[in-house]
């Protein structure tokens, strides 16, 4: 156990299948995690069933504080965690469209940003996020990913950490080559992420 | 030519909306055949399921009929046009959906036998256009990238033939646009998509 507060960790987990290389991820994520004693909520959103599709009473109401009602919980555990821990595949050089929709709904209004009456830009709501860590397997080569943009990873890096902490520091595990990858390779990727994950948020 | 236009915003007062007809107005005007598919409307589901994910590399990749009906179209157009709003810098999650479930193996790619490497799918498709609405200026577009146009004009354009010609539309700061500016967009879109050849 850390000597200090424990870290409060909210980890989204998205992934259509439960077996593979992205749930072994997350439970080689959850031990690193477990190891330190931290504070850990999981979203796996293939499991709730989260509703990735904005509707258009949302994108009416998009300047008004809140979430949809059924939305209230991710938006509540959003704002606890002081750590945000991403565990998906990069598909089409970005976030599956199950976490963007995740994006696209929580990170709403009144949660992740506020746009005072007469304020030129948003401003940061989630100050209580100071760490950001991926985990993600790229099916292509680190080259084609670049070649591609990394908009995903930019996403996080950029879009995302503006509405949190001005020092939150950001971390991207990720396995590039997953579908040609050797098994020998998927297995020290992941077996070192426990370690990883520990140094990265104890 | 024969062009699809995929629209992806789910308020049909949006400007997107209006945007997306005024793209059909002008292909139409070019004597291009147009389809016009509105996501929301049609009730496309985003999220690719754990069979579709399962059957992906197999060699019936498409489970959904509807998804199915996106394939037939893809592959038989000639033109690929995306309306849709930015965010979070990237696409809705509709429309980074539709790439997902519509894209699969045997449609967007396929995989080479031998290499194992990707090859292009979409060579029937000579122009990719997007046109796309920002709340940030431009600016801030820059500073955090415009992953959304990224995804089509980088990762979708390498599934395309070498010769696949691309445009982009951008509006950006549409929160705090007059009305004149957006009516200047919407006439520049329909205007330079009437010269599309």
């Amino acid at each position: 156990m850390s000597r200090r507060a424990s870290r409060k960790v909210l980890v989204i987990h998205c992934h259509p299948s439960h077996e593979g290389f992205i749930s072994t991820a997350l439970s080689q994520v959850l031990t690193g995690l477990g190891t330190i004693g931290a504070d850990v909520l999981v979203h796996d959103l293939y499991r709730e069933e989260f509703v990735p599709e904005l509707s258009a009473s949302e994108h009416r109401a998009h300047r008004e504080p809140g979430v949809a009602n059924e939305l209230a919980e991710y938006a509540d555990d959003l704002r606890w965690c002081d750590t945000l821990v991403l565990v998906y595949p990069t598909w089409w050089s970005g976030q599956p469209a199950m976490l963007k929709g995740w994006i696209d709904r929580v990170w709403a209004c009144g949660v992740a940003w506020e746009l005072p009456d007469g304020a030129g830009r948003l401003r940061s709501r989630l100050r209580n996020v100071r760490r950001i860590v991926v985990v993600t397997s790229h099916g292509s080569s680190k080259l084609v990913n670049s070649l591609q943009g990394e908009g995903g990873k930019r996403t996080v890096m950029r879009s995302l950490r503006t509405m949190c902490h001005p020092l939150t520091r950001t971390h991207w595990l990720a396995f590039y080559g997953v579908d040609t990858a050797s098994s020998d390779r998927r297995t020290r990727f992941l077996d070192a992420l426990p370690d990883r994950i520990e140094r990265i948020v104890s | 030519m024969y062009a699809a236009v995929v629209l992806a915003h789910p308020n049909p007062d949006a400007f997107a909306h209006e945007l997306a007809r005024r793209a059909v107005t002008g292909l139409s005007a070019a004597g291009h055949e147009v389809e016009l598919v509105d996501l929301y409307a049609i009730g496309f589901r985003a999220a690719m399921t754990a069979s579709e994910r399962e059957a992906y590399h197999g060699d019936r990749p498409i489970l959904d009929p509807v998804v199915q009906r996106q394939a037939d179209l893809v592959r038989s157009v000639d033109a690929l046009v995306f309306v849709y709003p930015t965010w979070w810098s990237g696409l809705p999650a509709i429309l980074k959906g539709w790439l997902e479930r519509v894209m699969v193996p045997g449609v967007g790619f396929r995989f080479d036998e031998r290499s194992g490497k990707v090859r292009p799918g979409l060579t029937n498709v000579s122009h990719l256009v997007g046109i796309s609405t920002y709340g940030s200026p431009r600016w801030f577009v820059r500073a955090v990238n415009d992953n959304g146009r990224r995804t089509l004009l980088r990762a979708l354009r390498l599934a395309c033939g070498r010769g696949t010609s691309c445009r982009w539309f951008a509006m950006y700061g549409i929160d705090t646009s007059s009305t004149n500016g957006r009516t200047e967009f919407a006439a520049r879109v329909e205007r330079e998509l009437s010269e599309l050849r």
